[in-house]
């Protein structure tokens, strides 16, 4: 489902957001700072602040239901990818390294289209919770009229 | 709502994109990126509906949304939680999106692809900062504390408007202003073309180039789109950079024959825009547009101050070129030589000891059916402004004349100008500001109102194809 050229395009230091749902189907959603997608192309671990992950995991723990955006700021390509929470951990020093480094692409990608590594300097990047999901679907999200095409799916 | 929708204006002008977060009604939860969220009152907001996605037919379902906005001054991020209220597909509100749309749209080529179907107004429940994308230390820009358009600054626009004696002095004084009172550095004015649905640049400042001459299709870029929508536009936000590359990437594949143009003057990377037309009466009589480097530069409140400003000038433009017809004299100025001279008479040799760069010589060619005038085999001008100044060269080499006047030119049938609204002043003043820039050997110098001298500073060798 994740082929490597998709793969690549996700580790290439994009905008990455979480969705959840409550019971009532409110919807909440985080910044993630990194996603690594694991080598069976079916399962990503999303990199969530802790501080951030309080409003979505516990919407995932309940109902299992996520929804990750990805979108790069120097062409708008973007895809979504539908899935069920597995399970999440706190990040430790052995993620550090590869979250600094993928966020730091995401900011390095930011300055190309002109904003400031400031603007975002006082954001909280750690520390991180490691939120496993299994993707059960990849949607093309760039905007115009393609957007929202299924691009794999797998139950 | 302890955050006030508007404190948080800065969040709503798109330069870092929006999240949208939705749920279907089978519990499936959905998020996507938005270019822009629309303040629209105290309690409510809209998202542009432009395609039948996922998120909209979400909303359909279940009512529920969240967004996440981030304030470009100081990158805090904020969370509404938003109820669907209705859709407008009609209004000031959805003219107003629909307008932005289509203006980013134009710049790649893509202008009708991203319509605007409707204007979708949430109301919001809830306003909450987001406790990651906490805002940096530095001063949030505070506007009402340092207001730049003062009532004395619009009595300082407002002088210059009164004692601008022409249309140049007018533009000029106008940009100058604009610069020295409020900031806006990089300006520029377009009047209407003699061809149908394009402007032409007359004035602009804080570019390299003057530009004059430079034309824009109604709908091309942001002036282009202010004219045919007679609307303001602003814009400033994360599609603008991709976006003019893209426009510049197109320019590059045009054919020659369509390069052959002025370039409009313009930042290499404009990430704030803002347009607004120059109405009298409801006829479009120009448009003025500002830029600038920085983003977000211009704010609401800048739109509806430069509006008004632009409403005085669009009033004294108007004034300027009925004024000047009304007083031009009525007859040719009879001050030349009885027989042509020879082509070493047409030469100053003032100006070219002033300035011992000038060539003794240049060919000066006009093509009749382009109406195109080139100079040493580089473009220079073509349309009315070519034919005029062919006419006025052709004159003084047959007769030596240098005076010339307004009314003799609108008297002129080969010039075929038309009887009423000619615009012939602000042909002269681009043609003017065109030779300036390019063709220095050839002045036109006012000599008072509705006349004109020919400054020749070498030899011409006219040549019609």
């Amino acid at each position: 489902m994740i082929d490597p050229d998709l793969r690549a395009f996700l580790e290439g230091g994009l905008g990455i957001h979480i969705g959840s749902r409550t019971a009532r189907l409110e919807p909440n959603g985080a910044r993630a700072v990194a996603v690594k997608p694991e080598d069976d192309g079916l399962h990503l671990i999303v990199y969530v602040t802790e501080v951030a992950s309080a409003r979505v995991l516990p919407d995932l723990k309940a109902n299992g239901a996520a929804a990750v955006v990805f979108a790069r700021p120097v062409d708008d390509r973007a895809c979504q990818i539908k899935g069920i929470y597995v399970d999440a951990r706190p990040a430790g020093d052995a993620d550090r390294p590869f979250v600094e480094r993928q966020w730091d692409l995401f900011l390095g990608n930011l300055e190309k289209i002109g904003i400031p590594r400031i603007a975002s300097g006082a954001w909280i990047i750690w520390p991180v919770v490691a939120i496993r999901i299994r993707a059960t679907a990849v949607f093309e999200q760039t905007p115009g009229p393609d957007a929202g095409a299924l691009l794999a799916t797998r139950s | 709502m302890s955050v006030t929708l508007e404190s948080l204006a800065t969040c709503f002008q798109g330069l870092l994109p929006a999240q949208l977060f939705t749920c279907s009604a089978d519990g499936i939860p959905n998020a996507a990126y938005l270019s822009h969220v629309e303040y629209v009152d105290s309690s409510h907001v809209a998202l542009s509906y432009q395609f039948f996605n996922k998120s909209r037919r979400n909303i359909t379902e279940n009512p529920q949304a969240l967004v996440i906005v981030l304030d470009p001054d100081t990158g805090q991020g904020w969370s509404l939680r938003l109820k669907y209220v209705r859709s407008e597909t009609s209004g000031p509100l959805f003219d107003r999106m629909a307008l932005r749309i289509e203006a980013i749209a134009s710049y790649c080529g893509l202008k009708g692809i991203f319509k605007l179907r409707a204007a979708d107004i949430y109301e919001v429940l809830r306003v909450e900062p987001v406790a990651e994308e906490v805002g940096s230390q530095a001063p949030a820009r505070q506007p009402s504390a340092n207001p730049i358009f003062t009532v004395n600054a619009l009595q300082t626009f407002s002088d210059r408007i009164h004692q601008a004696d022409s249309l140049e002095s007018l533009v000029d004084s106008v940009l100058r202003a604009l610069e020295e009172t409020f900031g806006f550095r990089h300006s520029m004015i377009l009047v209407p073309a003699e061809e149908k649905d394009v402007l032409v640049a007359i004035a602009t400042r804080g570019y390299p180039e003057n530009g004059a001459g430079a034309e824009v299709r109604f709908g091309e870029g942001i002036a282009g789109m202010v004219a045919e929508a007679r609307k303001p536009i602003r814009i400033s936000g994360l599609l603008r950079g991709t976006l003019y590359a893209l426009a510049m990437h197109r320019e590059a594949q045009r054919p020659e024959a369509a390069r052959r143009r002025i370039p409009l003057p313009g930042l290499a990377n404009p990430e704030s825009q803002l347009g607004v037309p120059l109405l009298v009466r409801g006829e479009l009589v120009g448009v003025l547009c500002v830029e600038s480097e920085m983003p977000y530069r211009f704010h609401e409140e800048d739109r509806a101050s430069i509006e008004l400003l632009g409403s005085y000038l669009a009033i004294a433009i108007q004034n300027m070129l009925l004024q000047e017809r009304s007083e031009s004299p009525a007859q040719p100025i009879a001050d030349a030589p009885a027989k042509p001279p020879a082509m070493s008479e047409l030469t100053s040799h003032a100006s070219r000891m002033a300035n011992p760069r000038l060539p003794e010589r240049i060919e000066v060619v006009y093509y009749a059916a382009d109406e195109c005038i080139m100079v040493d085999g580089e473009y220079l001008i073509r349309s009315m402004p070519a034919k005029i100044l062919w006419r006025l060269l052709t004159a003084h080499s047959a007769t030596g004349r240098r005076e010339f006047t307004n009314r003799e030119l609108r008297l002129d049938k080969s010039l075929n100008l038309p009887e009423w609204k000619d615009n012939l002043e602000s042909r002269l003043l681009l043609l003017r500001r065109r030779l300036e820039q390019k063709c220095p050997h050839i002045g036109l110098v006012s000599s008072g109102r509705g006349r004109f001298a020919l400054d020749l500073r070498c030899e011409l060798a006219l040549i019609e194809r």
